[in-house]
């Protein structure tokens, strides 16, 4: 374990280092990413500047739900960047895999060192920018159970995105092909996240509580930090499930695929 | 002494799916997603003893790549035994794969956007080499190679001669006691070849590693290797020695004579007449029936002859003729 650390860590410190010698390219890559999402945050707020609230939201508590998710997709997207079934599928199609597999060290350092994205810091900032907008306009009061809770959210969110994403690869060590319906999950999952879980359909919302259990890693949590009722009811620890779906959706992405590794058909002759 | 890799029944079948073109196509692979079965190695038995450097050899597609997938622990077999270094490759892939190297000439084991140096440098953490030990094999083996002019290059700036010394480099320097080499000449031109080859050999006799070699080029083998396997459509039609597998299989060697006078008939007894041309004729000749020094006699008794030259057909005819006419199917 210790090891694979080290290795991994080793592994991270070539990818910055090469990613810092294109430094041009990295501001402006981190600068376009973090003014697009900002854009869609601002074309949100010009909405609810009109009619005030959504479903009995307002704009901080808003801002509050769709920060969160916003910071935990972004560094989630950095650390996990070796998994982004995107370009994962390439990776497999160019043999890559066989390089790794070939290496006697963990599997999982060696992949999360492969990639790491340090631009979409823009990303993060955006959020995080949002999020302090959500701070200084709630008039909520930060108790230290909150404050407590406030990062072990964002962790488990990062995890359960993390495993989306490996799931998602796992899909691709079969077919080799990218699937399009595996960004529906994942970047559905953070879109669906991103706003009040009461907003949506009844069936869209069973599917992100029950067979991906999105709705506890960001609504509940939120119901727990803004005071709010639960208009679903759900019993009253919903909104502390974060950390365990999150292990969950871990165990089984894991499980996944270490199942779907020894189904690998490799590519070429 | 014990085998270092005993292969038994060994299978591997792929499921493939069908893709149907166009639009509705891509749907229905979608909807009912239609598979083939590619079996890709049906039975394939043999072992390697240590030291052994054997050339795996067979057409594209007769499971020669899938053979070393297995055996270098990528890929899980379908059916079959497979005990390499005392272990079960894929099963144990991380502690099986330390004491293992492996080479493919189509693509690079090393990290693309990195100096040769810092990816070579790379493998002692990963391969826990202890220090002293790196440095040496580092020095022997960028001497041998000639890595020294390109140590500081990126590995994606190189070219293929270049690339494919660095991949032997790396694929050694954590002193494994079993290589494969995957096409490791393909593509190089005769120099480079050469300077392969011989590092090949060097590693093999000194160090005592036991390397299994596929090769397109046969010549390759020739140099290299004492025996051989010949796998087609999965199935191993031939392992033994190279020696044996020309005493068997090859086809006719040839004399070609030039004479020192005009001779209308140069037929000899017991022979197809020679083809002719001007004042030389080429004999074609089993030399397992009759050896070329009795042919070359009954020649100099009949004629006057200036020159001749007894020729072996190159290994490739032989192989040839033995996928084309099945010579070892049972």
């Amino acid at each position: 374990m210790a090891r694979s650390l080290r290795l991994y860590f080793r592994l991270l410190s070539i990818q910055l280092r090469s990613q810092m010698t294109f430094r041009i390219s990295f501001w402006i890559d981190m600068l376009t990413t973090g003014l697009l999402n900002v854009s869609y945050f601002a074309s949100t707020y010009l909405v609810l500047e009109r009619f005030g609230n959504i479903a009995g939201w307002t704009i901080a508590e808003l801002a509050f739900i769709y920060g969160m998710a916003e910071i935990s997709f972004g560094l989630m997207d950095m650390i996990f960047s070796g998994f982004d079934p995107d370009w994962f599928s390439n990776f497999v199609r160019q043999g890559a895999l066989d390089q790794l597999l070939l290496r006697p060290v963990n599997l999982f350092a060696q992949l999360f060192g492969s990639r790491f994205l340090l631009r979409r810091l823009g990303r993060i900032l955006q959020g995080a920018l949002v999020l302090a907008y959500a701070f200084a306009n709630l008039p909520v009061a930060w108790t230290a159970p909150k404050l407590a809770y406030l990062p072990l959210v964002i962790i488990s969110q990062i995890v359960a995105m993390g495993a989306l994403f490996m799931m998602g690869s796992t899909l691709i060590i079969w077919t080799i092909q990218p699937i399009e319906a595996v960004n529906i999950i994942t970047y559905g999952g953070v879109e669906m996240m991103s706003y009040p879980a009461s907003i949506y359909s009844t069936w869209l919302r069973g599917l992100f509580t029950y067979l991906v259990p999105l709705v506890f890693l960001n609504y509940y949590p939120a119901l727990f930090f803004l005071d709010r009722p639960d208009p679903l009811g759900f019993p009253v620890f919903a909104p502390f499930l974060a950390p365990a779906a999150a292990g969950v959706m871990l165990w089984l992405a894991l499980r996944f695929w270490h199942f779907g590794l020894t189904h690998y058909q490799s590519t070429g002759t | 002494m014990a085998e270092i890799v005993r292969v038994r029944d060994l299978r591997k079948t792929f499921r493939v799916l069908d893709r149907r073109p166009g639009l509705s196509g891509s749907l229905l692979n979608l909807v009912a997603p239609r598979h083939h079965e590619i079996r890709a190695v049906e039975g394939v038995s043999f072992d390697l003893q240590p030291g052994d450097l054997v050339g795996y050899l067979g057409p594209n597609g007769a499971g020669k790549s899938t053979t070393i997938k297995v055996l270098t622990g990528l890929l899980v077999p379908s059916g079959g035994e497979v005990r390499a270094r005392g272990m079960t490759p894929w099963a144990e892939r991380e502690r099986y794969v330390r004491g293992i190297g492996a080479v493919f000439g189509n693509r690079t084991t090393l990290w693309w956007d990195l100096p040769v140096i810092d990816s070579l440098e790379l493998l002692e953490p990963m391969y826990e080499i202890p220090r002293e030990r790196f440095t040496r094999n580092l020095k022997e083996f960028s001497e041998l190679l000639d890595l020294g002019p390109f140590l500081d290059t990126p590995v994606r700036s190189l070219s293929l001669g270049q690339r494919m010394r660095a991949d032997l480099c790396a694929a050694l320097l954590h002193e494994p006691e079993l290589v494969f080499l995957d096409e490791p000449t393909i593509g190089l031109d005769v120099v480079a070849k050469e300077a392969i080859r011989q590092f090949i050999r060097h590693v093999n006799r000194e160090r005592g590693v036991t390397m299994l070699l596929t090769t397109h080029d046969l010549s390759d083998v020739e140099r290299l290797c004492e025996r051989v396997m010949i796998l087609d459509h999965g199935r191993l039609l031939y392992d033994g020695t190279l020696l044996e597998l020309n005493a068997r299989f090859e086809s006719n060697w040839t004399l070609k004579v030039d004479f020192d006078e005009e001779y209308r008939d140069a037929s000899l007894p017991g022979l197809q007449p020679p083809l002719r041309e001007g004042r030389q004729a080429i004999y074609s000749f089993d030399h397992r029936a009759l050896p070329s020094a009795e042919v070359i006699q009954a020649l100099l008794a009949r004629f006057k002859i200036a020159d001749l030259e007894v020729r072996r057909p190159p290994l490739e005819e032989t192989i040839r003729r033995i996928y084309a006419q099945k010579l070892l199917l049972p």
